[in-house]
């Protein structure tokens, strides 16, 4: 069975490598052999975790484990402040402060130029006396008190300390007044009449600006999100009781909010973004069942093993959800497990027993999860068992997420106008301002809750599109296709000894989609000639033998016309075309060409990605900056080997920034991180060197896929890497200057802009460089792209390094400008596209090749 | 279901500080009862196997505390009004959101509508929300009663609120001298009674307000210590009248004296949009399931047709490990329902099939019911008589495509 210990150990490592790259190094330097060979034999001492899968009583809340960080049932002073010893990952990276070292930015990061706007956001003001103090202490008992609870009600019911606004933990108590002594000394009883001795030591005194005040702020709100009846999920707060119901995919979604107190760049704000959870309406066994019934008995193991594992489960009989890490056929409900107490009892009978539940399924497998760890020295992840009958499916599988309909059918559903989630904005603020306990909670802190926070950004001018005997201004930014309709584009290889494989039932397509070519070809300036064609069977391996026999290195681009969008075709053919046999490849899907009235278009799009993978350029836009180098990184993980991370690099090669080197590097690391960028960066320069015949005076590097807790790295691991190739280059004497910008799509900040008293979307190229930003860092917001539906959610970038001292303004337009250069869509997008071209890269990798792509094809756009 | 009541004697050195002298030591040195389970759990699964048995509808918990008990009990099917009381509002306060429904009841909800509810007050007082109980538990309660309160404690809990049963335990002072402290067992403990005084007490109180009483317990000695008692002695009380007291109730006046700190409701099949979620879900999954065998048995004919060599067997249907298993009297009732059935492409599954199946049945829905219910969730036929679906849709796997 060494084959599920290897999915196992896969599981654990993905499993923490997906959380927190710290913890992976100390797991992985086992991988998981330790644990896999506990859960192998059933029912040993170790399954008595699953009693864990129990109550959330009180007596069971010290010992058990919970997967996440804080308990949805957490009592009120039963709340830990670290959240079971861990800072908040986002709040790690407050900790490193980047502006400081900027001295062109120390005193003022804004920018200038563009129309102010006045905006309105989702951020609402957190008001705190000017003197406002945290006062932290720490609590001793004598004689000694194990019971976290005792400790507790102890502490609460003392009159010293009744009236005032505290919050303990167990061990640490935070009082919003300091005592009158640093050490305060406190008798109680306990209710078999002991005296204990209660010791208070005042350790810390902390601004409401420090990491500990901005956890604890956070703890706070969690507590009045759970009076008004959300429910804790991960890290945000639902309403299961206001359900948005799509049926016929049986998918209940559940509305709430993904909120964070914290220190923005002058003061305390609360952030909060409409949020909805995904729940599937039927349990673990029903899908299996389903699966079952779909796949037959053959593939029904390792089909399950391949839908269900990574997913977040739901128990029915408490709160708490979990990650299936491995489903084990080899135990059923009739097994019998070890309790805490030693007895021994069947997994049937103990949810008898314990929950009053009957299974109805007795041949079911057990789901395996693994729960973060919550103490620093237990080394073994604890194990629990769940019951599929008893678990519900949260999220939405690989199979549903590629499902058109389905996710138009989600979309609809959580896609919310920016009218829509002002409305539940403005609903949560009146809730919170309405519950008594809520108000009270607050109050007895000092903090005053209130209003939505306004601010003025700028929005940049619009861009102008430069083509080669043309230049156009588009009449929307967001979609340029129209404006540049029978313009040239910049540069162009004639196609002439080119190949198209299909198969025999999509011969007939071939003739039209030519002459479509030919003639949206001939305006842009991009001749086709014509190709030879090659018929092959319906079958993945019948299109590859084909290639392989076919390709020469005389051939400029491999056209196939796929009969399905089964991944195999796709697949075998990029694998090979882009590493073993490196010629540019074209795929395109026979349904796709059958659309009536599309041709036109279909063919446009088709013409433009085959002349960027032949090495063309298609447009411009002004960069008022020489010899600048810009540099997209993005990274992320294999998609069959989880151990294997994906790094893409692309980077500008000419100054008008029309021509790219794309490398991609595949490393067997534990962290997010890349060890490989020097490498990559010094091939870029030798590049450039090689066009230019002299070095990039100026290099921007804009780093995407950059998770939370992870900028320290950055900083302290890649920026160095980039910086000894930059000086290697360089030779010491005329050595580039390097700017490296963090580029972050996700984030919870909305913008509105209000006309009226109507909220609306903000204009492309807004600007948001004040309030919402923070103070230790050079950042700023850009809204470089639009939604037809839905509300925008800008692009956040953060300066962590910056050499070349360019003025915010210039930076924040440079940034814009990029945005401008994706080939593969007539339009602005969401990021710079050298970030665009390198996550598609690694995207291309991740899920298909698998190995890197020859370096013969690095100049060209192969990836498209 | 009974968990054993064992109790453990467990060998451990007692901390000199809880020694607080006293006849312990006398009797066994060096040793420290501990139940197992833990004595308030072995309370807690006496109050459930109660409801497991007579299945009240409406149960209160007085004295309800940090509201442990409720929570245990608020899984009970037949439960539909679940209330506590007690005198320490902060407790239920901070308390009160354990006793909302866990989030996988809104995704399978209950049978039944359900209430749950902590009022702030006293247990000598009169609030009419509390009549017409079919249990009321006063779980280690009466000993933190003062001898006023006690004395009013019959007359509001027998004598007004007059539920059909109530359970009272209270310490058996007997069993004391088994603990290393000498005296009460708790700071706030008015008294602990002796066997017989309980015993005289409750009798009394029985005869009175027409209840007959039972007594037993849980937590029992240590062998050669049984003649001291169970640790925890509890009354068991039924009302001599059997269940009266619903008419009775609505012509009183209402009173409302306690401070209702907390509530709230449980989804349930009784809500009309709970059902139809669950009725849309379920039916779904049936037809998906119908779907799919009518494909498999479509696919195994043309396999018997032209047999393919190498081809592999399918033909065993996976049914055989999972899913559903019905009874003799399932399986009539579904053979006698109409068959589902295939015109071209569209795939028919007659509402009547589909209400024979066991999920779909005990929703307890008649066909006109769930045709209104579904109508606008799912593709009826013309004559509404049956749920139609395409036979075959893009994202079926094939297994013969790899």
């Amino acid at each position: 069975m060494s084959g599920r210990a290897r999915t196992r150990a896969r599981g654990i490592t993905t499993g923490y490598g997906a959380r927190s790259p710290g913890d992976l190094t100390a797991t992985s330097a086992t991988p998981g052999d330790s644990q896999a060979s506990g859960i192998a034999s059933p029912g040993d001492s170790q399954a008595s975790s699953i009693a864990a899968s129990g109550d959330s009583q009180a007596s069971s809340s010290r010992s058990i484990s919970q997967p996440h960080e804080v308990a949805v049932s957490s009592d009120d002073g039963g709340r830990s402040f670290t959240e079971r010893g861990k800072v908040r990952r986002d709040l790690v990276d407050l900790s490193v402060s980047t502006r400081e070292k900027l001295a062109h930015v120390k005193d003022c990061k804004a920018g200038s130029s563009g129309i102010p706007l006045r905006l309105v956001t989702n951020l609402f003001s957190l008001d705190l006396p000017q003197d406002w103090q945290l006062y932290q202490y720490h609590v001793t008992y004598s004689p000694d008190l194990a019971s976290k609870k005792l400790r507790i009600a102890l502490l609460y019911s003392h009159s010293k300390l009744l009236d005032k606004a505290k919050a303990f933990d167990g061990t640490i108590l935070f009082l919003s007044e300091k005592l009158d002594q640093k050490v305060t000394e406190l008798t109680g009883e306990t209710q078999r009449g002991e005296t204990v001795k209660i010791t208070l030591t005042l350790t810390s005194q902390l601004p409401s600006s420090s990491p500990v005040s901005i956890q604890f702020f956070n703890v706070i709100f969690r507590k009045i999100f759970k009076k008004l009846r959300m429910y804790q999920i991960g890290r945000n707060f639902y309403k299961p009781s206001e359900p948005v119901e799509i049926p016929q995919y049986k998918l209940s979604l559940w509305p709430g909010f993904a909120i964070s107190v914290s220190h923005f760049e002058s003061r305390l704000l609360l952030n909060a973004d409409v949020s909805y959870k995904v729940l599937r309406n039927e349990t673990v066994l029903e899908f299996m069942t389903d699966l079952c019934h779909r796949t037959g008995m053959s593939h029904f193991t390792e089909m399950c093993q391949k839908q269900l594992v990574g997913l977040i489960v739901l128990t029915r009989y408490n709160n708490k959800t979990y990650r299936i890490d491995d489903i084990d056929w080899s135990v059923k409900p009739t097994h019998a497990f070890q309790k805490r107490d030693g007895s021994e009892v069947t997994y049937m009978d103990y949810y008898k027993q314990q929950y009053n539940i009957t299974l109805s399924d007795l041949n079911q497998p057990v789901l395996v999860s693994l729960l973060k760890r919550k103490r620093k020295d237990n080394a073994e992840p604890q194990m629990v068992h769940l019951i599929p009958e008893l678990c519900f499916l949260t999220g939405l599988c690989s199979q549903a997420t590629s499902d058109f309909h389905l996710m138009k059918a989600v979309a609809e559903e959580t896609r919310l106008s920016p009218v829509g989630r002002q409305q539940q904005l403005v609903r949560l603020v009146d809730d919170i301002q309405r519950n008594q306990v809520a108000r009270i909670e607050l109050e007895t802190w000092g903090l005053q809750f209130g209003s939505q926070i306004s601010l003025t950004g700028r929005v940049v001018p619009s861009e102008k599109i430069l083509l080669l005997d043309h230049t156009c201004q588009p009449a929307s930014a967001a979609d340029w296709s129209k404006d540049m309709r029978a313009c040239k584009v910049l540069s162009s290889q004639p196609l002439n000894r080119w190949l198209i494989v299909c198969c025999n039932r999509a011969e007939n397509l071939i003739e039209a989609l030519l002459s479509c070519l030919r003639r949206v070809g001939g305006p842009m300036g991009f001749n086709v000639g014509y190709p030879k064609i090659i018929k092959v069977d319906e079958k993945a391996a019948a299109f590859l033998r084909a290639i392989q026999l076919h390709v020469n290195p005389d051939v400029q681009l491999v056209m196939c016309i796929l009969p399905s969008n089964a991944k195999n075709y796709y697949d075998s053919i990029k694998k090979y075309l882009s590493s073993d046999c490196p010629v540019p490849s074209q795929c395109v899907l026979a349904r796709t060409l059958t659309k009536q009235g599309m041709m036109m278009s279909v063919a446009t799009k088709i013409a433009m990605q085959m002349t960027c993978k032949l090495g063309g350029e298609l447009w411009a836009v002004e960069i008022p900056l020489k010899s600048l180098m810009v540099v997209g990184i993005d990274i992320c993980r294999d998609a069959l080997n989880k151990d294997v991370v994906v790094v893409g690099f692309v980077a500008s090669i000419n100054s008008r920034i029309t021509r790219w080197f794309s490398r991609c590097v595949l490393q067997r690391t534990a962290a997010d991180t890349a060890d490989c960028l020097k490498v990559c960066l010094t091939g870029a320069l030798n590049k450039w060197y090689k066009h230019n015949h002299d070095l990039p005076s100026r290099i921007i590097i804009y780093r995407d896929g950059v998770g939370d807790g992870q900028l320290k790295t950055v900083l302290e691991y890649e920026v160095p890497q980039l910086l000894s190739s930059v000086t290697e280059c360089g030779s010491g004497v005329s050595s580039s200057r390097l700017s490296v910008v963090v580029v972050r799509k996700r984030c919870l900040l909305r913008f509105f802009s209000e006309t009226g008293h109507i909220v609306q979307n903000p204009p492309i190229g807004t600007v948001v460089d004040s309030e919402a930003t923070r103070a230790e860092w050079y950042d700023f917001y850009l809204v470089s792209q639009t939604a037809n539906r839905g509300t925008v959610s800008p692009t956040y970038y953060n300066v962590i390094y910056d050499d070349n001292g360019l003025k915010p303004d210039h930076m924040q337009r440079l940034t814009f400008k990029l945005c401008h250069l994706y080939y593969n869509w007539q339009g602005l997008i969401s990021v710079p596209a050298p970030c665009q071209y390198a996550h598609k890269l690694t995207f291309l990798v991740a899920q298909s090749i698998h190995k890197e792509p020859s370096l013969e094809l690095a100049e060209n756009l192969f990836y498209l | 279901m009974e968990v054993g009541n064992k109790m453990e004697v467990a060998e451990k050195t007692i901390p000199c500080s809880s020694v607080a002298g006293g006849n312990f030591e006398e009797v066994c040195p060096e040793k420290v009862i501990r139940f197992k389970p833990p004595l308030y759990k072995q309370r807690y699964q006496f109050v459930r196997d109660l409801v497991d048995r007579h299945e009240p509808k409406k149960v209160a918990d007085l004295g309800c505390g940090d509201t442990k008990l409720l929570k245990l009990l608020k899984i009970y099917p037949c439960i539909q009004l679940l209330v506590g009381v007690d005198i320490n509002e902060e407790k239920l306060h901070s308390n009160g959101h354990h006793l909302s429904p866990y989030l996988g009841e809104f995704v399978k909800p209950r049978d039944l509508d359900l209430t749950v509810t902590l009022y702030h007050g006293s247990v000598v007082e009169r609030d009419s929300r509390l009549l017409g109980f079919d249990l009321i538990t006063c779980i280690e309660l009466i000993e933190h009663l003062n001898s006023d309160d006690l004395a009013r404690f019959p007359e509001v809990v027998f004598g007004y609120l007059s539920p059909s049963m109530i359970v009272i335990s209270t310490p058996n002072a007997e069993f004391n001298p088994l603990f290393p402290t000498v005296t009460l067992r708790d700071a706030d403990h008015k008294f602990e009674w002796s066997r017989m005084e309980f015993q005289t007490w409750a009798s009394q109180v029985a005869n009175c307000y027409d209840y007959c009483v039972e007594f037993t317990g849980v937590g029992t000695a240590p062998a050669g210590f049984e003649h001291v008692g169970y640790c925890t002695q509890i009354g068991v009380f039924r009302k001599n009248s059997g269940k009266l007291a619903e008419p009775f109730v609505s012509q009183q006046h209402d009173q409302h004296v306690y401070k209702a700190v907390y509530t709230t409701s449980y989804p349930s099949l009784q809500q009309e949009k709970v059902l139809k979620f669950v009725l849309v879900g379920e039916l779904l999954i049936q037809v998906e399931r119908l779907r799919l065998r009518h494909q498999r048995m479509l696919r195994e004919r043309e396999k018997e047709l032209d047999p393919k060599p190498g081809d592999m067997d399918f033909s065993q249907a996976p049914h055989l490990l999972l899913g559903e298993v019905f009874t003799e009297a399932e399986k009539a009732r579904i053979d006698s329902s109409p068959q589902p059935f295939c015109e071209g492409e569209k795939f028919y599954i007659p509402l009547r099939r589909l209400l024979a199946y066991p999920k779909l049945h005990r929703l307890c829905v008649d066909e006109e019911r769930m045709r209104s219910l579904i109508a606008d969730s799912v593709c009826l036929s013309s004559d509404s008589s049956a749920v139609v679906v395409d036979l075959h849709n893009s994202w079926d796997y094939w297994p013969e495509d790899n």
